[in-house]
């Protein structure tokens, strides 16, 4: 029996479809400036205030959202309990977790109308009226 | 007064603007207010005397406006203690209200920010959240108590880059008395520090410096209780040539400290030393923490520390072995015991504490 080469790669793919993982956007609008990786964690850990010269607002999502999970593990490399404690040791010293929105399309069109917001959504809802600032993937 | 804070909480709670999370307080209506605090109950287990005591109950407000952003925390301090030695059971209590911090911030830009008021000294990693629920043991380590000022009441700035590295500058000045001046390990009059923090993804190292002018001092922490004070002392003598160095007021200090965060474990330790113009008032004071999560309510926790102390002529080396269940972060329950080189200081520790 012949297996062609196309039929063999369409295997392979179908195999390694469930391996791959979504992919993400952290965005803003077009006033951002770009952001390191560092800043990003800065902004949404509520450790700098101000971005830019904008008050810097950073968005979650839901907290049982997968985008957020992964933006909290890849992003701010912090699992679930760090972040508990971490944010139980904030309202201590002054600090507010981020504000949460319930779906993407929010997201971005907060993120769209004020300045200084910045939030992460899934690459394929990203469109011209918003700034990448950051890519990451699963 | 108590009425007053009472129905303030219940009017914050009923004016909620957001879902309550234990542990993050909450928003008063719409206002740029957001109420919360903490406590904590304790049990002592000495040689010859046991010890039962609602140690904190504190209240904290803040919030932000524009660039400006302030908070105010209010607390009593060994509320209730009952205190039984052998035949006899005394009872202490101190309703004072305490002003534990109250300050303004101000952000220049995302690097600066400045800030007025009374406010923990930004020194070392343990004396930033002298809270029990937020450590890791219901003790602390002398390290904390007998080297610095624990707050300050004057100016300070700080400087932040947010890279891949994080490197934070803080400079601290008080030059006036101290805001609830009781309310300090050490009163204070003057204060100039410096502190160096550079972090590198799960490691931070700390340094800090500086020169304190002592007024009072109260050292008075779960093991000793001592007083003793400048003025008094200098009544009797008011050469300065005849004054040991030791009872000069103007104090030095530096402290260097590590602190290395994984998912499971953390190690924690600092070293300090305290002089004043001529000589060491305390040689050196330190430890080394280690804290292994067995899950996330799970945690055992293992201090070794040990001083040198000269003006009381006080040194101990001692070991801790603690063990802290959280049913949730908020909340904790911990134990421990402490093995002195003086054995009469030897003591079991248990406490409960949470924050709302």
């Amino acid at each position: 029996m012949k297996v062609s080469l196309k039929t063999l790669s369409l295997v392979l793919f179908l195999f390694t479809l469930p391996l791959c993982g979504g992919e993400y956007a952290v965005i803003a609008n077009k006033e951002m400036k770009p952001l390191s990786l560092g800043e990003i964690r800065a902004i949404f850990l509520k450790k700098t205030p101000y971005i830019n010269d904008f008050k810097a607002v950073p968005v979650n999502l839901g907290t049982r959202d997968a985008i957020r999970t992964s933006f909290e593990e890849n992003i701010l490399k912090m699992n679930l309990l760090q972040l508990k404690s971490y944010w139980t040791t904030q309202h201590y010293l002054g600090h507010r977790p981020p504000i949460t929105m319930k779906s993407a399309n929010t997201v971005k069109a907060f993120v769209q109308k004020v300045d200084g917001a910045i939030g992460y959504i899934n690459i394929e809802s990203v469109d011209e009226n918003v700034n990448i600032l950051y890519r990451w993937s699963d | 007064m108590y009425k007053k804070i009472f129905l303030l909480i219940c009017l914050s709670l009923s004016l909620r603007a957001e879902e309550y999370s234990l542990g993050e307080g909450v928003q008063v209506g719409s206002l740029p207010l957001y109420l919360g605090g903490y406590f904590s109950l304790d049990y002592q287990s000495k040689k010859n005397t046991e010890r039962y005591r609602v140690d904190d109950i504190a209240f904290i407000g803040y919030g932000n406006y524009e660039k400006f952003s302030y908070l105010a925390e209010f607390e009593f301090k060994e509320f209730y203690v009952q205190t039984q030695s052998q035949n006899n059971t005394f009872v202490t209590q101190d309703t004072t209200l305490h002003a534990e911090r109250v300050y303004i911030d101000y952000t220049f830009n995302e690097n600066f920010i400045g800030c007025v008021g009374k406010y923990s000294s930004p020194i070392g990693f343990w004396n930033m959240l002298p809270v029990n629920v937020l450590r890791e043991t219901t003790s602390s380590p002398f390290t904390s108590s007998i080297i610095f000022p624990q707050f300050t009441t004057g100016l300070s700035a700080s400087y932040n880059s947010y890279g891949e590295n994080d490197l934070k500058i803080d400079l601290l000045v008080q030059k006036n008395q101290d805001l609830d001046a009781g309310y300090n390990n050490y009163e204070i009059n003057e204060h100039y520090g410096i502190g160096i923090t550079y972090t590198k993804e799960n490691l931070s190292l700390k340094f800090n410096a500086g020169v304190f002018n002592l007024v009072h001092y109260n050292l008075n922490n779960d093991n000793e209780e001592n007083d003793w004070d400048e003025d008094e002392e200098n009544d009797d003598d008011n050469d300065d040539d005849d004054r040991s160095e030791l009872e000069k007021p103007q104090r030095y200090y530096a402290l260097a400290s590590l602190k290395y965060d994984h998912d499971n474990f953390q190690i924690m330790s600092e070293l300090g030393t305290q002089a004043s113009r001529k000589e060491f008032t305390t040689e050196y004071a330190g430890y080394i923490q280690g804290l292994y999560r067995f899950s996330d309510k799970h945690s055992v926790i293992l201090r070794g520390e040990s001083y040198k102390e000269n003006v009381l002529d006080t040194t101990d080396d001692i070991a801790i072995v603690g063990y802290t269940y959280r049913p949730m972060y908020p909340i904790a329950i911990k134990t421990e015991y402490q093995f002195h080189s003086q054995s009469q200081n030897d003591n079991f520790l248990v406490s409960f504490s949470m924050m709302f």
